[in-house]
């Protein structure tokens, strides 16, 4: 290759990149559109009550699947998909999140979602892992299943992936797999909500237990309320936290058990803080520096600037549900069979009874 | 190449991970980016320096 190819080539992928960001971008402008403009037409015929109830994350997805069919007929989604940042933009909307939630309540919430993320990690990685082992589904592929339906699916996936060296092709299906179970769960688990009565904390402590993916745990969150969308994020912000020590526990594991050789390593306090979710810690500043600035220049004078923050906020989360919906390939889960497809669909029944039980026990008697 | 439900091919060697390292790199790279805006937005709103008129 002559050296001249070798610029172009990295060139042309940043200006195809950026052009996925563009498409990103105008699709959220049609969404913040039809947000507004669809309940204004309505206003005063049958649908107004349904063009209300439609929230912007409802908008976001269906546009993105369809600029998602328009791209692929079109063959342009793969040279462009390296623009559509789905875990950029949703840990850039949940830091800007962290400063409408007052710290006090992350402090209050703190220990029920620690112990709900505790037994529910354990229990739904075991059970995932132990059936995945029953139906003879290879160790690295069980690994990555596992930690995205238990802990934070796309995000956990990579991470596991990393940690237990799988291939390619493993994370690309367990990717398409946890979008395929999230898109759904987007609209079910809120109506499933509201047809069982909980309370808008127990509700988003389901929720944020329950979606794997933490972009259709806000979108979810969002169309439950502001309230749920609270709740629901720190609950999925703490599964998050412990995404760095279970990669650290599975890269010891398969580094000592599965593949031992001679070099292998304990993995130390480095691989954990390398693996460690920084946006975490951008959602707690967040949320700190608000509380402190709305303590000092009083609430009265800090609502339109946080107002503002919430802006944001809502238009990185519309950019996220877009790309969610633009990212989702069918094709590897066509490649896998039904067993690791079965083990998923189990464990997503475990993950909603456990994950049930363990938001009514531990989040009924908390309020934001 | 094996596909993603079965044993893994044992003449491909461990390292066949593709761009497993190169997405892990991404998403470590996208975890800081994403704490920098969020909270580089967030000052400058709070310090008002940022224009009302480029709110979304």
């Amino acid at each position: 290759m002559s050296d001249r190819q070798t610029v172009t080539a990295p060139r042309s992928t940043a200006a195809w990149a950026l052009g996925g960001v563009a498409v990103v971008i105008a699709i959220g402008a049609l969404v913040r559109y039809l947000e507004q403009a669809v309940p204004d037409a309505a206003a005063g015929t049958a649908w107004a009550e349904i063009a209300e109830a439609v929230e912007y994350p409802v908008y976001a997805i269906l546009l993105g699947l369809l600029g998602n069919v328009l791209l692929t007929v079109t063959g342009l989604r793969e040279r462009l998909s390296g623009g559509f940042r789905t875990e950029f933009f949703i840990k850039t909307g949940l830091v800007l999140l962290g400063a409408s939630i007052d710290f006090s309540v992350i402090v209050r919430a703190a220990e029920p979602a620690v112990l709900q993320a505790l037994v529910l990690i354990t229990a739904v990685f075991g059970f995932t892992w132990w059936l995945g082992g029953k139906l003879g589904v290879d160790d690295k592929l069980r690994a990555l299943l596992a930690s995205a339906v238990s802990i934070c699916g796309v995000s956990a996936a990579i991470a596991a992936a990393g940690a237990v060296q799988a291939k390619k092709e493993q994370l690309a299906y367990t990717a398409s797999l946890v979008i395929l179970f999230a898109l759904p769960s987007i609209f079910l688990l809120p109506a499933a909500v509201s047809a069982l009565g909980l309370s808008p904390a127990v509700g988003g402590a389901w929720i944020g237990g329950n979606i794997d993916t933490t972009a259709a745990v806000s979108a979810a969150g969002a169309i439950v309320g502001e309230e749920a969308l609270q709740i629901a994020t720190i609950v999925k912000t703490t599964q998050n936290a412990l995404l760095g020590v279970v990669a650290v526990a599975l890269t010891a594991y398969f580094a000592l058990k599965v593949e031992r050789t001679a070099s292998s390593a304990r993995p130390g306090i480095r691989d954990f803080w390398e693996r460690f979710p920084k946006f975490v810690l951008g959602f707690l500043a967040a949320s700190i520096v608000a509380t402190i600035f709305i303590g000092v220049v009083g609430s009265e004078a800090a609502r339109p600037l946080i107002s503002d923050v919430n802006a944001f906020r809502t238009t990185f989360l519309i950019l996220a549900f877009v790309s969610i919906g633009l990212e989702f390939r069918v094709a590897p889960l066509r490649e896998a069979g039904w067993r690791p497809i079965g083990v998923f669909a189990a464990a997503t029944g475990v993950n909603l009874a456990v994950g049930l039980g363990l938001a009514v026990l531990l989040f009924s008697g908390l309020t934001v | 190449m094996s596909a993603p439900g079965t044993p893994t091919d044992p003449a491909e060697p461990t390292g066949a991970a593709g761009d497993v390292p190169a997405q892990r790199r991404t998403a470590l790279n996208e975890d800081w980016a994403a704490t920098v805006v969020g909270l580089l937005l967030l000052a400058l709103i709070l310090s008002g320096l940022w224009p009302g008129w480029l709110v979304p």
